[in-house]
């Protein structure tokens, strides 16, 4: 054994955990956030399905003949079905229906379909009978992909029922308020995933990268005390301020582009190996436009600036680099638990509750932001801005009051409530 | 003609404790003031209360007739503070930390200039100015920040323990250039120290701080006199009941 090694990693425990800050963000914080996650992650799953399992099923039947009625009596023994007849359809007359009774999907069954099973079952198994079914398309997920799959569970089963291979199902994708035939929604889905999983880590690290780089910035100053002769300087505080936060920013923004170049290098190096898929996304529309890039970038950077803000909040109470970054690192959760999240859910598939919890986080944003502009939906995008950039103000005044008085200099958390005994106040600063 | 600073019954409290206890001093033009006192006794949070970065509790603090607390803005046009083991941004050179610190008082090129060359000179540094200030000694710091607190001509330098935790010729050098410039520039200086006798040597009068309140003030030839000692160390014990 190491001649003092026990004696140097006894002090090191004793001096780790009794700070409070790294006691919190390194045992405690990972402690409770990844249950946290867990739970909201299978609730999320479970509803969605629920949901998907609970909803009507639209069946449009053009065909009228007995095994149509087959099919819809066997759909109607596992899902709640509502059958309209006789709809000739196109794509106003798709989107109309979708509207009207409320639905992102349904079933047509067309025109010579009992015709073709009664071929099937007489022993032509050349001539096999399609179902249609329509998907609304609303961005990556895994979740995209539930409304599908039961369907193609369900026409499995009657297959299983009747004839193996007799029905089969012909999908397409509504994108944009356009029926794209023969686009499935879920091969879509598993598309976009890469797009769905790149953008909130990119953002996830980003946001934490640049936390830790304002924070530092800060507690360097006060660790070196060349704050204490910045704020007598005859210059406005508020400079000061927004000198830190947009030299954090650039540092971040380069750091995102290489970040971004590399992943998609990595990205590049495993889907060349995957065979080209027939679906051409820029064709089908799903690309962000050039508006959709400009507010995707000033939603990133309103985001980025809240956070920044909130970093050099957090660092002033602090007395050294070291208690910055572990204060920091408490709020890494937030940021967090909504891209894990979203990297696997659509928003809009959540419980209200889960839904409100992630639209009022702001670091949920530029990561909505990215899935909507691919979408088209730019409201989505905007009113995020909004939200975050007031929640921005709210913060950025705060660090300027925080700037503008004494506090910043005597600003310190106290965490007694972790402590046996009380202690004393510092007299650092006498 | 006002004195340079005047502090009236200053109290300061921090949370239980009372840092400064009705503080009540006042420096005269052109002179070297020191506040000397041990370790707690609330000679930093005094001169950080004068350099407006903290608000008193109670009680009034005058720079050249302006108020440290509505007239702050005014008070850090004419001062520099100098704060205890200060550092620099370790990954400027000497010489771009006098310019960077230059910028917030001069807005002219040639006159930038010709401050940033006067204060390498009183620095001492030479070449090594060229070199980051990570790479820099205590002593050739704290020489760095002297010149930066002085080099812009304040009517009033506050300066927090200058010498402290510094070798003799550090210390020498650093006590030369305090002195010369108030010499040469007529700069009126407000410093703390707990090494008593070094003040002794560089200060025009001095008040000795106890638990945030004055226990002695004057010149240190004075109270030397006055309380039959033969240094400052030796006033202070007997002041306090020590001695």
């Amino acid at each position: 054994m190491l001649k003092g090694f026990i004696n140097i990693l006894v002090k090191e425990i004793k001096e780790l955990v009794r700070d409070p800050k790294v006691l919190l963000g390194m045992i405690v914080v990972p402690l409770i956030m990844f249950p946290v996650l867990g739970l909201i992650m299978g609730y999320s799953m479970q509803s969605a399905r629920e949901q998907a399992e609970k909803a009507t099923l639209l069946v449009v039947d053009n065909d009228g003949g007995n095994w149509a009625k087959n099919f819809t009596e066997y759909l109607n023994s596992s899902v709640k079905v509502s059958v309209v007849n006789n709809i000739a359809l196109n794509n106003d007359v798709v989107l109309k229906l979708l509207s009207d009774h409320n639905v992102t999907q349904f079933i047509e069954i067309p025109s010579g379909f009992s015709a073709n099973m009664t071929k099937y079952i007489n022993g032509n198994i050349e001539i096999n009978a399609a179902v249609n079914f329509y998907g609304v398309f609303s961005g990556g997920g895994i979740l995209q992909e539930v409304g599908s799959a039961i369907i193609d569970s369900l026409v499995a089963g009657f297959n299983r029922v009747v004839a193996p291979n007799a029905v089969y199902t012909f999908k397409s994708a509504i994108i944009k308020g356009e029926v794209q035939e023969g686009v499935d929604p879920s091969v879509l889905s598993r598309l976009m995933l890469s797009q769905a999983i790149a953008m909130p880590i990119t953002i996830m690290i980003l946001l934490t990268y640049s936390m830790s780089i304002a924070a530092t910035s800060v507690a360097m100053e006060k660790e070196e005390k060349t704050l204490e002769t910045l704020l007598t300087l005859p210059m406005d505080r508020f400079a000061i301020l927004m000198g830190k936060l947009s030299g954090s920013i650039l540092v971040a923004a380069v750091g995102a582009v290489a970040y971004m170049i590399g992943f998609d290098y990595y990205m590049g190096s495993f889907t060349a190996a995957i065979p080209s898929t027939t679906l051409d996304l820029v064709s089908l529309g799903i690309v962000p436009s050039l508006f959709g890039y400009l507010l995707l970038g000033i939603s990133l950077f309103v985001t980025l600036l809240s956070a920044l803000a909130l970093a050099v909040i957090m660092s002033a109470f602090s007395e050294d680099v070291r208690s910055a970054q572990s204060l920091v690192g408490n709020i890494t959760p937030i940021i967090i638990i909504p891209a894990l999240l979203l990297m696997y859910l659509d928003v809009n598939s959540l419980p209200l509750a889960l839904k409100i919890f992630i639209y009022a986080l702001p670091y949920s944003h530029p990561i909505i932001a990215a899935k909507a502009v691919m979408m088209g939906d730019y409201w989505t995008v905007v009113w995020g801005i909004v939200y975050v950039t007031i929640f921005t103000l709210v913060i950025l005044y705060a660090a300027s009051r925080l700037f503008a008085t004494e506090k910043i200099l005597t600003a310190k958390l106290k965490f007694r409530w972790l402590r046996k005994r009380a202690k004393k106040p510092t007299e650092e600063l006498q | 003609m006002g004195s340079a600073v005047e502090a009236i019954d200053v109290v300061k409290v921090f949370g239980d404790i009372r840092a400064l206890d009705g503080l009540s001093f006042s420096v005269k033009h052109g002179e070297i003031f020191g506040l000397i006192g041990p370790n707690g006794a609330g000679k930093t949070t005094a001169l950080r209360i004068v350099s407006t970065l903290l608000l008193p509790t109670a009680g009034t603090v005058n720079v050249f007739n302006l108020d440290v607390i509505n007239d702050a803005a005014e008070v850090r046009k004419i001062i520099t503070y100098l704060p205890e083991e200060a550092g620099s941004y370790r990954n400027l050179s000497g010489w771009e930390y006098l310019e960077f610190m230059a910028k917030f008082n001069i807005k002219g090129k040639n006159e930038l200039n010709r401050m940033i060359k006067e204060a390498a000179e009183i620095t001492g540094l030479g070449e090594r100015l060229k070199d980051k200030t990570k790479t820099y000694s205590k002593g050739m710091k704290r020489r760095l920040l002297v010149a930066r607190a002085l080099m812009n001509k304040p009517k009033l330098a506050i300066l927090d323990e200058p010498t402290s935790g510094l070798d003799v010729l550090h210390a020498y050098h650093v006590r030369e250039i305090i002195k010369r410039y108030i010499e040469e520039h007529g700069v009126t200086v407000l410093l703390s120290s707990h090494n008593m006798l070094e003040v002794e040597h560089l200060c025009d009068r001095v008040a000795l701080l106890n638990k945030g309140k004055i226990v002695a003030e004057g010149k240190p030839q004075e109270l030397k006199e006055k309380f039959q000692s033969a240094n400052l160390e030796e006033v202070f014990a007997k002041v306090v009941g020590l001695a």
